[in-house]
């Protein structure tokens, strides 16, 4: 059986590469992402409660909500767990001791394929609207709503702001460099539908993407990052953002992060997890806010 | 005898080898777990049949003005609920939500000692303060911390359309 919410919650990690990751990204959130673990501590955390029988009270409602499939919370959870399961395979053998000490990247690169600029667009864009479906999936809106998610966007925070701002620092300005909004549209006019379907990434999540066949599929792609993308100009712009700056921070932790940033980019996607990590975090949050409204 | 007392230890070596394993593999048991298999039944549902759309509850919300601002976050069969911002802070989060869903939550207005428009007002918790409309609707404000106060929650009550909300109810 799969994992209860609970449980989800409760084994998110307090401490690993993914939050190490995250944590050099605080100056573009500052103070906005806590790292937030645990079922009951999530309750205690966004309710602000106190009192034990109201908190076991709006966890039983939370875990009722998520478990009615027609909620939609089961869906988003598969979204952020789906999307990010493609490249995890440094993840936990090779890198589980590397929790306090640096991790030197020239060891690993005879493991490391970097993705060419096709491959690291479709990354970034299925991520994106990955983004776009579960947010309609938690809240409850048509599935291709993509302009109730841009306007949503400026009231972005936590950890899904956090998100976001990974998803363009870690999945955008490393692999790609400064001008990632124009190659991924160049890139994006060249697609046709075959480039999607021979993705190991669409393949998984094509059910869930609005569109009624791949060439439609496609144009919603386009779309999101369409209109997406003066939204992570201006976070580029506002926290001058800059690959080098980036890889800087990540070199607090990753040796050698700040010479190749193809492998830098490579070694991120295969040793972390942010988009399930966060997704986890922001799924949470919403059910505990609407148990605590209903109960 | 030597052989008899050696299976007796054997068998009991075995027994606590046996326990110490199956309580290293179990999960260990979560005060949700009753929830999680009361929701897990067949035919087990959160949301009642007979909820209203949330989208009939948002032209009951209060307007805003000035540096005040609703963001809609969920919009669910039987429930809605918006962030109030203001001057660009959240300040409490807003909501409405069907009972039928959840019966048992109608339950605290019975010890209610204030009112709205003659509806029942209780203050919940740290930071919550509800109401429940005809009986049907429960409409809830629930501060972030250093959010609104009671009072302010009271007043942000006041301003829902309650008699719509009570004509939903109809």
């Amino acid at each position: 059986m799969s994992k209860t919410i609970f449980e989800l919650v409760d084994e998110l990690p307090e401490q690993n590469l993914t939050i190490r990751a995250l944590k050099t990204l605080d100056f573009v959130v500052p103070g906005k992402w806590n790292n937030l673990v645990g079922f009951k501590n999530t309750i205690r955390t966004v309710t602000g409660e106190t009192d034990e029988a109201l908190i076991k009270t709006i966890g039983d409602r939370a875990v009722w909500l998520f478990n009615d499939k027609s909620e939609g919370y089961q869906r988003a959870l598969w979204l952020y767990q789906t999307i990010d399961s493609t490249g995890t395979a440094l993840g936990t053998a090779a890198l589980a001791n590397k929790i306090g000490e640096k991790v030197p990247l020239l060891g690993f690169m005879s493991k490391l394929t970097p993705k060419a600029d096709k491959a690291q667009t479709l990354d970034l864009t299925l991520k994106l609207v990955v983004e776009v479906v579960a947010f309609c999936q938690i809240n409850g809106i048509p599935g291709d709503s993509i302009g109730d998610f841009v306007k949503s966007l400026s009231n972005y925070g936590g950890e899904s702001l956090m998100r976001m701002a990974a998803l363009v620092s870690f999945d955008a300005l490393i692999p790609l460099g400064p001008d990632f909004i124009q190659i991924v549209q160049t890139k994006l006019n060249s697609f046709g539908p075959k480039d999607l379907e021979d993705n190991s990434g669409f393949s998984q999540i094509k059910g869930m993407i609005p569109g009624k066949n791949t060439a439609a599929q496609l144009d919603f792609i386009g779309q999101s990052f369409d209109s997406t993308k003066s939204w992570m100009g201006g976070l580029v712009q506002k926290h001058n953002l800059t690959p080098g700056k980036v890889a800087g921070n990540l070199s607090s932790f990753i040796e050698g992060s700040d010479s190749k940033l193809d492998y830098l980019a490579a070694f991120l996607d295969m040793s972390t997890n942010y988009y399930e990590h966060t997704g986890i975090q922001t799924l949470a949050r919403r059910l505990i806010e609407r148990a605590a409204a209903e109960v | 005898m030597k052989i008899s007392k050696l299976r007796t230890g054997l068998t009991a070596l075995c027994l606590a080898f046996f326990l110490l394993l199956s309580a290293c593999t179990a999960a260990p048991p979560s005060e949700f777990d009753q929830a999680q298999r009361e929701s897990t039944e067949r035919g087990a549902d959160a949301v009642s049949d007979d909820a209203v759309s949330g989208s009939s509850f948002n032209r009951f919300f209060p307007a805003t003005t000035g540096n005040d601002d609703l963001v809609y976050t969920q919009e669910k069969t039987g429930f809605a609920q918006a962030k109030l911002i203001q001057s660009g802070e959240e300040v409490a989060l807003l909501s409405i939500s069907d009972v039928s869903s959840n019966p048992n939550a109608a339950d605290k207005f019975t010890a209610s000692t204030q009112s709205i428009n003659n509806f029942p007002v209780v203050a919940e918790g740290n930071r919550g303060t509800a109401m429940l409309v005809a009986n049907r609707f429960q409409v809830k404000i629930q501060s972030t911390e250093n959010g609104l106060t009671e009072g302010d929650r009271l007043d942000w009550l006041q301003q829902f359309n309650l008699q719509g909300l009570a004509a939903l109810a109809q």
